[in-house]
């Protein structure tokens, strides 16, 4: 199966799209991406990777509303298309799979 | 206020970020620095968002979103052709404004390029000689005595030059050369030799001079024969230029010339031992036939040219200097005063000095007998000239282009919708402008040669055009520049400025105020440079009108002056005219009483309490003088008819300055002159001597024994032209029994007074030409602007008729703002007008008053023409059938 390559960097801000759902915007998603997984990331990487999203057809976007901590200026709110679904479903299906196959010793112990 | 993100970042994230990320990425920075601001407080926040920004310069963020409509390339021959089109149509659509902008254009640039061609003819005289920085001419400043002035003059005492060349070290290489006034005789075998006439004094070029064999290597001719090194440096030889030597040779070989014999004086015989190539291009430098300095010695030639004279200068002996390089003229400064104190212990002063040769052609103060010298101011003058007519037509082009954008202001709206950016806009409006320009150019380039033949009494001789020539073609590709920007920037950005959505619903989308003031302002600019212009006219015009009308002090109508080549003889010639019928009376003088030519002298009066000694010139003549030129007598009589000076008459202003209260007291005094001493036996009143700048000074008449030139009265009374006609060739009948060798010339008196006022006449001749182009060209634009006024204003006229407006009403209307125009450009221009003729008229000695009517009458004759422009449109606008002009929609 033929399926559009997904960096892990955008898995996980495709997915964060997802989290926030109606109000995922640059500044909301780097900060769900910091609390959800202590990775800090600069604005610009964010901004970048959701670009990248939108030209895949991943994502889509409109303007929302202005706010006064902005200046007045409006933010760009993201939705995951079906094909951005679509592709969370295979990642996640052919992880489920892949985790099914292993046996119940084959990875080392780890110890919480 | 709180506290803001850092200016410089935000500003430099908006000019790097694509513009249609910019909302959403400055908003989440903005968002972010708040939260920074107020957990890390603001140094570090501000950090953070330097941080963030310079984050942001990645790719995508850099690349602006492309548009589904590209833009085509803006020369693409698509384009091109379509707005080659569009302009053509446009151009043909509105006519009127078409042909007044082309007219007003053409005449701009034909102006601006006649001129460039004579102050660039000017300038360029002398220039490309190498070395020219390093040639100077001996100059000096002569002082009589110790209370009289500095003169400074640009001939020097001829032992001078050999002297400074040994006494001052370092000066580099001098060459002095002499003047000569010669016929020129070719001896022909057996046959009497063949003549050729001397110059023409003034009118002709100086040809012949006398000179160091040093003469070439300071100015650089190439040699076509003969060898350089030698060919001055003996007696009796001469170079020639190889016109010079065609002229007298025929058309012969340059190398059979060499060594064929040429008679200077009647009496000097030189050989050629060279010939040089003419110089082509404009130079003072007129000289052709170069006499070998050590000609002088051996020959007649030491009677006239005396190289050991220290203390007499004659403006015919020159010096030209060359220093070595890296020389200065300063250097020499405490030297030549050096040498002024060792060779002139006595009354007369002489301190040489060096003259730029760069400076020569211009600086009157150095005078010489060969130089033609341009007059700077007039030069900067015809700039400013040539700058205002083309401005002035560039703001025809402004008003009228402005004026008519609404009528474009339709096509820029729907270029705009299909895609065209605003620099392309202007690109096509300029490059519309660029066209008409290069239209006018080509006319004018067509009107150039024939306004200069038209023209030729007021341009310089040897001025010629070249199409072809670089400097001319690097000028008119300024020209074209410079005027397309001028008149076409500002509409360019007006036409493009509009907005579509506003345009295509048929407003104009701007407003309408702002417009037109600036139209005002400029209408106002142009007719206060006519009003000046007009001013300067009837000024200089009344200055011209009051040199030629106002009572000389003498009659100087109907006289003719000629100047036989011998004294004696001339008196066999005065005899002989005396006698014709149509001749009243003969004088024999030095010189007329006015004109170019005088001479002053110091007189010495032993009065009651102390000698009064002073320069005063001197009109000599015999006892027909007084008479002839009807001088007024107003004491005491004519000097009786003697062989040698007995008596004498003053001018009033010299009995003034001599302290007699009344003219008769001056009677019967003595002068001293020249240890003599000479009763006053009349005074004469006060009569103009030299052109009217100077004041009139102090004058003795009386009769010496040198004079030779004939001064002859003409009698008119009840004459016809062709009487006179016949009088002068029966003069010249007896000029020719007289001198059989020489040529008859005459000249009549008035001609050469109204020489002293060449200048004059053709300043004048040049403000009338440029206040007639700039009215012309300011009342077409007037004229155009008038007609769209009127076009415009259609309807309300329409509405006004109907509601009972009568056509004066209407007339008035139309016309009330222009007049308002011209009378504040009036009130402009007076006042500058005023000090530009002050300043003109400070140069005149005897001058007009600059009365008030002046600007009146210029204010009425702008108005007047103003009003004439404009009444063609107002009146046929208001008698317009408002039926017809309401019908339609």
């Amino acid at each position: 199966m033929k399926r559009t390559y997904l960096g892990e960097f955008e898995e996980v801000v495709l997915l964060t799209v997802a989290v926030l759902h109606e109000s995922a915007y640059g500044v909301a998603i780097t900060d769900e991406l910091d609390r959800q997984t202590g990775r800090s990331v600069s604005i610009s990487a964010v901004h970048a990777a959701l670009h990248r999203l939108e030209e895949k057809g991943m994502l889509t976007s409109h303007m929302g509303d202005s706010t006064a901590e902005r200046g007045g200026r409006r933010k760009r709110l993201f939705t995951v298309t079906a094909l951005g679904s679509r592709t969370l479903h295979d990642i996640r299906a052919i992880r489920d799979q892949l985790w099914n196959a292993i046996s119940p010793n084959a990875l080392p112990a780890i110890s919480i | 206020m709180k506290p803001q993100p850092p200016a410089w970042a935000d500003r430099l994230l908006e000019s790097f970020c694509a513009p249609h990320l910019l909302e959403e990425v400055q908003g989440d920075l903005h968002e972010r620095f708040e939260r920074d601001l107020s957990l890390l407080g603001s140094g570090q926040a501000n950090r953070r968002y330097w941080f963030n920004v310079l984050g942001f310069l990645r790719p995508f963020a850099l690349k602006r979103k492309s548009t589904d409509y590209p833009t085509p390339f803006l020369i693409s021959p698509i384009m091109l052709r379509n707005y080659l089109k569009t302009s053509l149509r446009n151009l043909v659509k509105h006519k009127a404004s078409t042909l007044i902008n082309l007219f007003g254009l053409t005449l701009g640039v034909t102006a601006c390029l006649v001129i460039y061609l004579i102050t660039y003819y000017e300038l360029s005289y002398d220039t490309f000689h190498p070395d020219a920085q390093q040639i100077y001419r001996l100059v000096g400043q002569s002082q009589y005595d110790k209370k009289s002035e500095l003169h400074p003059v640009g001939f020097i005492p001829h032992a001078v030059p050999a002297a400074l060349q040994k006494e001052v070290p370092g000066i580099g290489t001098v060459a002095a050369f002499h003047n000569i006034e010669s016929q020129v005789l070719i001896p022909n075998g057996t046959e009497k030799p063949i003549k050729f006439e001397g110059r023409r004094h003034g009118v002709e070029n100086a040809e012949i001079v006398v000179t160091d064999p040093t003469y070439f290597d300071i100015f650089s001719y190439k040699w076509l024969a003969g060898n350089p090194k030698t060919a001055l440096n003996e007696p009796f030889q001469l170079v020639l230029s190889e016109r010079k030597a065609h002229k007298y040779f025929g058309d012969v070989p340059l190398d059979q010339i060499l060594g064929k014999e040429v008679i200077y004086m009647d009496s000097v015989h030189v050989h050629v031992t060279g010939i040089v190539k003419d110089w082509a291009l404009p130079s003072d430098f007129t000289f052709t036939d170069f006499i070998s300095s050590a000609t002088i010695q051996a020959s007649q030639l030491k009677k006239e040219i005396h190289l050991d004279q220290w203390d007499d200068i004659w403006s015919a002996s020159q010096a030209f200097v060359k220093l070595p390089k890296g020389a200065t003229t300063t250097q020499f400064t405490t030297q030549f005063l050096r040498f002024s104190k060792v060779h002139y212990p006595k009354e007369f002063k002489f301190t040489p000095d060096l003259q730029p040769l760069s400076d020569l052609h211009f600086n009157p103060d150095y005078q010489d007998n060969y130089s033609r010298k341009a007059h700077l101011p007039t030069l900067y003058g015809l700039m400013g000239v040539a700058g205002f007519i083309l401005l002035i037509a560039a703001i025809n082009f402004i008003n009228l282009s402005t004026a008519q954008s609404s009528q474009r202001a339709k096509e820029t709206g729907i270029r705009k919708v299909m895609g065209s950016s605003r620099a392309s806009l202007i690109v096509q409006f300029l490059g519309e402008t660029a066209f008409l320009t290069l239209i006018a150019v080509l006319v004018s380039l067509l009107l150039v040669n024939p306004i200069l033949s038209a023209f030729q009494s007021i341009t310089p001789k040897g001025l010629t055009f070249n199409v072809f020539s670089a400097q001319t073609g690097l000028f008119l590709l300024a020209i074209i520049l410079a005027t397309s920007l001028l008149a076409g920037l500002y509409p360019s950005f007006i036409l493009s400025s509009y907005v579509p959505a506003l345009t295509l619903k048929g407003q104009t989308g701007m407003v309408a105020g702002r417009k037109a003031t600036l139209r005002k302002t400029l209408i106002i600019f142009q007719f206060t440079i006519s009003l000046i212009f007009i001013i300067g006219t009837l000024i200089v015009e009344r200055q011209l009108r009051f040199m030629r009308t106002k009572e000389l002090g003498f009659r100087s109508d109907a006289i003719v002056s000629i100047r036989p080549p011998s004294a004696e003889k001339g008196k066999v010639l005065a005899q002989k005219i005396r006698q014709l019928s149509g001749v009243e009376r003969v004088a024999i003088e030095w010189f007329p009483p006015m004109g170019e030519a005088y001479m002053v002298t110091k007189l010495k009066y032993e009065g009651k309490k102390q000698p009064i000694e002073m320069d005063v010139s001197a009109k000599i003549g015999d006892e027909n003088f007084i008479p002839l030129y009807q001088l007024r007598l107003v004491a005491g009589r004519n000097y009786i008819k003697s062989d040698s000076l007995k008596e004498i008459v003053i001018n009033a202003s010299y009995a003034k300055a001599l302290g007699f209260k009344r003219y008769d007291d001056a009677l019967n005094q003595f002068i001293d002159f020249q240890g003599k001493k000479y009763p006053i036996v009349g005074v004469v009143a006060d009569f103009h001597e030299q052109s009217f700048h100077e004041k009139i000074g102090p004058v003795f008449l009386g009769y010496m024994p040198h004079a030779r030139n004939l001064s002859v009265k003409l009698s008119t009374k009840g004459k016809a032209m062709s009487e006179l006609k016949a009088t002068l060739a029966s003069i010249e009948q007896d000029w020719k029994a007289v001198f059989p060798d020489n040529r008859f010339e005459y000249t009549f008196l008035d001609d050469s007074i109204a020489r002293l006022y060449e200048k004059e006449q053709k300043t004048s001749q040049l403000v009338n030409t440029a206040t007639g182009i700039a009215i012309l060209i300011s009342c077409m634009g007037l004229f155009g602007l008038a007609m769209f006024t009127a076009e415009q204003r259609t309807k309300e006229i329409g509405v006004r008729k109907v509601l009972g407006a009568s056509v004066a009403s209407i007339v008035t209307l139309l016309s009330k703002d222009f007049l308002k125009l011209v009378v504040i450009a009036l009130i402009i221009a007076s006042p500058i007008a005023w000090w530009v003729m002050t300043q003109w008229l400070k140069d005149f000695a005897y001058k007009v008053e600059i009365e008030w009517w002046v600007f009146a009458l210029a204010g009425i004759l702008a108005v007047g023409i103003a009003l004439f422009t404009i009444s063609f449109q107002s009146i046929k606008a208001a008698l317009v059938n408002p039926v017809k002009s309401l019908r339609s929609e």
